[in-house]
């Protein structure tokens, strides 16, 4: 046995460019279907988990799977916007907890989530270093946020403009950064934390300059009349928040109508949660109240209808391929015409000389399953990691 | 979803999105709402004394009420540090006055669901403190929405906030409600006992009118009628001579008999004002904890004093 090992194996040695296309199409087929599964399996449960941890989302009226999408894993446009006296509205129901969240701005490829301290609570956020939110135009890093932007406790990141051409558009801001989150393995990793009226000050609704009011200003004061003082165009907004310029910050109008994208809202307890939905649906306040675990389900459930047609176009891509492989191996021995007959003049017995052939075949499947199994297991050990690589750059 | 996001909502993003996210999630229903019945004592930070004051008072040993502005320090204009403000994330509830008092409010991370406003509902009520607007860019014309801010000083109005508070703390320990409204009773009864006694010491006030040496008695003066007007003049600080001289201005303009301070003013600044025919008289606002007694005792002390006024000749006042 071990002599036809030992033939079968000089074989393919010999010929290595034609048995590594053969092992390489042939682990391609095995392991397609199978990572395709394991990668479909793990991800769906990923996203039905952040969805079921999320209990309900508040949003303007609009696309519910945009509002999920953005808010829970901070892709996307910014969902239409509630305004923030939602957030006491709800809380005032006694029914649930409601934490805000505004998005839209990013720093650099990073998504900044400007929301309040229950955030971290609600979705055991641990800090790696420094501490949490306490003063507006500070900033929390996410994980891969935090390696991304190469900035830890101490430093300071910048917002990135709305677009580069719009001059009148909001300026940046320079934030401190006062702590880094320990990885979670989601998508708060990536996120850059912010209180909501940083956020506010980032979208330009809020803003600080000098006191006009007073003498010093003067260089920036166009007239006073009366009560009111007029500035002119020297009049510089500061592009950082400091403690010392910190009291100089205001924003224009009532808070309460400020613009938020949406409410995670953790109800008390079940029965509260069904009471919110029925305060919200089928009213005109102009609210939508979803529940992300169904609208992930109704998406995976498009998803998985979609594999079905991936699995049959795999499928049938797999019976071509070993029909094709069948083929490279009849025309194989046809070819080894002389060298079979050689090895029948000089002894060998026709089960010994098809013995030979099967064991090279045996040992091209041999080597593809081994193949296969050993990039399941990559794909399984190392999959976030290896996604997070392969596909960051096409997500952001 | 519109045409423009369609792309980034791929399923390959999908996918991703769904391999990088597996954050647990803590129980996330569990709010602050722990009563005492767990074992656990609420905790309720306040921003100035007489909230703090009030909190106490009602709340009894059913909530432990923090108040962390050091001794000495005016909480109107305290900034805390960074990790004070993460002790009152921590709080159960933190009792706001509103009326746009303890401006770090503004710039403070906290959870909007613990803030007790306890003026909210009370708009109507709040006396504009009368800044001034400023313009710059596209905004137009605008002022910061400041309102004066120390609302306790007129007792009806510390009564409604007392109220306010009354309702956060039977919410964090319902179990303990009755004995905190039979504690709310009381003190509301207290705090009309004493509008009352300020009202009747105001009333023997001189007739020539009123001053404040800072703008902190608006609610005082809307209570009681007393047209007031305010400078701005520190107890510890010479108002220097061009603050004399627009003193004088203003009583040329328009007499007055009594400066309210919030503090003792220096004696040479007593003396002087005495000699232009204003009587100084300290009026505490009680914003910070006193150095002795409570907020009524210290209101208390407030109402001799004015009181003590009546003695004061009317003529010689001038």
């Amino acid at each position: 046995m071990r002599d036809v090992l030992y033939l079968a194996w000089r074989y393919l040695a010999f010929n290595r460019w034609k048995t590594a296309i053969l092992v390489a199409a042939i682990t391609v087929i095995m392991f397609l279907p199978l990572a395709l599964e394991l990668v479909l399996e793990r991800s769906s449960e990923r996203l039905r988990a952040r969805a079921a941890a999320t209990p309900l989302l508040i949003g303007a009226p609009g696309s519910p799977l945009e509002l999920a999408l953005s808010s829970l894993y901070f892709s996307g446009e910014a969902p239409a916007g509630l305004v923030y006296s939602s957030v006491g509205e709800i809380h005032d129901t006694g029914l649930a907890l409601a934490i805000p969240l505004q998005l839209g701005h990013r720093i650099g490829a990073q998504p900044v989530v400007g929301t309040a301290p229950d955030y971290f609570g609600f979705r055991g956020l641990p800090l790696a270093d420094g501490r949490s939110l306490a003063i507006t135009g500070e900033a929390v890093l996410g994980a891969a946020a935090a390696t991304s932007l190469q900035a830890g406790p101490g430093d300071a990141v910048v917002t990135s403009p709305e677009t580069v051409f719009d001059v009148t558009g909001t300026y940046p801001i320079k934030l401190r950064v006062v702590g880094v989150l320990a990885p979670s393995g989601s998508p708060d990793d990536e996120a850059v934390f912010v209180d909501v009226r940083t956020a506010w000050i980032i979208s330009g609704i809020g803003h600080g300059h000098e006191d006009l009011a007073d003498p010093g200003a003067s260089g920036s004061v166009l007239k006073r009349d009366g009560q009111n003082v007029v500035g002119n165009a020297a009049l510089v907004q500061y592009r950082e928040i400091t403690p010392d310029n910190l009291a100089d910050f205001h924003f224009h109008g009532d808070t309460a109508g400020f613009p938020i994208s949406a409410v995670i809202a953790v109800p008390v307890d079940e029965k509260s949660g069904v009471l919110l939905e029925g305060r919200y649906q089928g009213t005109d306040s102009g609210v939508r109240i979803v529940r992300p675990a169904g609208i992930m389900d109704e998406l995976l459930a498009t998803i998985f209808t979609v594999r079905q047609y991936v699995l049959a176009a795999v499928a049938l891509v797999a019976a071509a391929t070993i029909a094709t492989i069948a083929l490279v191996f009849l025309l194989s021995i046809r070819l080894r015409r002389a060298e079979i007959l050689t090895m029948t003049r000089i002894g060998a017995a026709p089960g010994r000389v098809a013995a030979i052939l099967g064991a090279e075949i045996m040992l091209v499947l041999l080597a593809s399953s081994v193949l296969a199994a050993l990039l399941t297991w990559l794909v399984t050990t190392w999959g976030d990691e290896l996604f997070r690589w392969v596909l960051l750059s096409g997500y952001q | 979803m519109n045409r423009k996001t369609r792309p980034k909502v791929s399923w390959l993003a999908l996918l991703f999105i769904g391999t990088a996210s597996c954050g647990p999630s803590d129980d996330a229903a569990t709010t602050a709402e722990t009563t005492a019945a767990d074992g656990h004592v609420p905790t309720v930070y306040a921003v100035n004394y007489p909230l703090a004051w009030m909190a106490g008072r009602v709340g009894g040993d059913a909530v432990e009420v923090r108040l962390p502005v050091p001794d000495g320090v005016d909480p109107a204009h305290w900034q805390p540090a960074p990790e004070t403000i993460l002790a009152y994330q921590d709080a159960d509830r933190v009792l706001l006055n509103g009326a746009g008092y303890a401006g770090w409010i503004r710039f403070a991370s906290l959870s909007p669901g613990k803030l007790v406003d306890t003026s909210r509902g009370l708009d109507d009520r709040l006396v504009p403190a009368g800044g001034t607007t400023h313009s710059h860019g596209p905004g137009g014309e605008h002022d910061h929405g400041d309102v004066a801010s120390h609302t306790w000083l007129d007792p009806t109005f510390a009564i409604a906030q007392a109220r306010a508070i009354a309702n956060a703390l039977i919410d964090l320990a319902p179990d303990r409600k009755t004995e905190m409204v039979e504690r709310l009773n009381v003190l509301q009864a207290e705090l009309t006992g004493l509008d009352g006694a300020l009202a009747q010491a105001f009333s023997g006030l001189p007739a020539a009118g009123i001053l404040y040496s800072h703008p902190v008695y608006q609610y005082l003066d809307a209570r009681y009628g007393l047209a007031g007007r305010s400078v701005s003049w520190e107890p510890g600080q010479d108002p220097g001579e061009a603050g004399w001289q627009a003193l004088a201005q203003r009583l040329r303009e328009r007499p007055a008999a009594v400066m309210l301070w919030e503090g003792e003013p220096l004696a040479a600044t007593a003396d002087r004002l005495r000699g232009m025919g204003v009587e100084p008289v300290v009026f505490e606002t009680g914003a910070a904890r006193p150095a002795a007694g409570d907020y009524l005792t210290l209101m208390g002390h407030n109402r001799e004093r004015v009181a003590r006024l009546k003695l004061v000749d009317k003529g010689d006042a001038h």
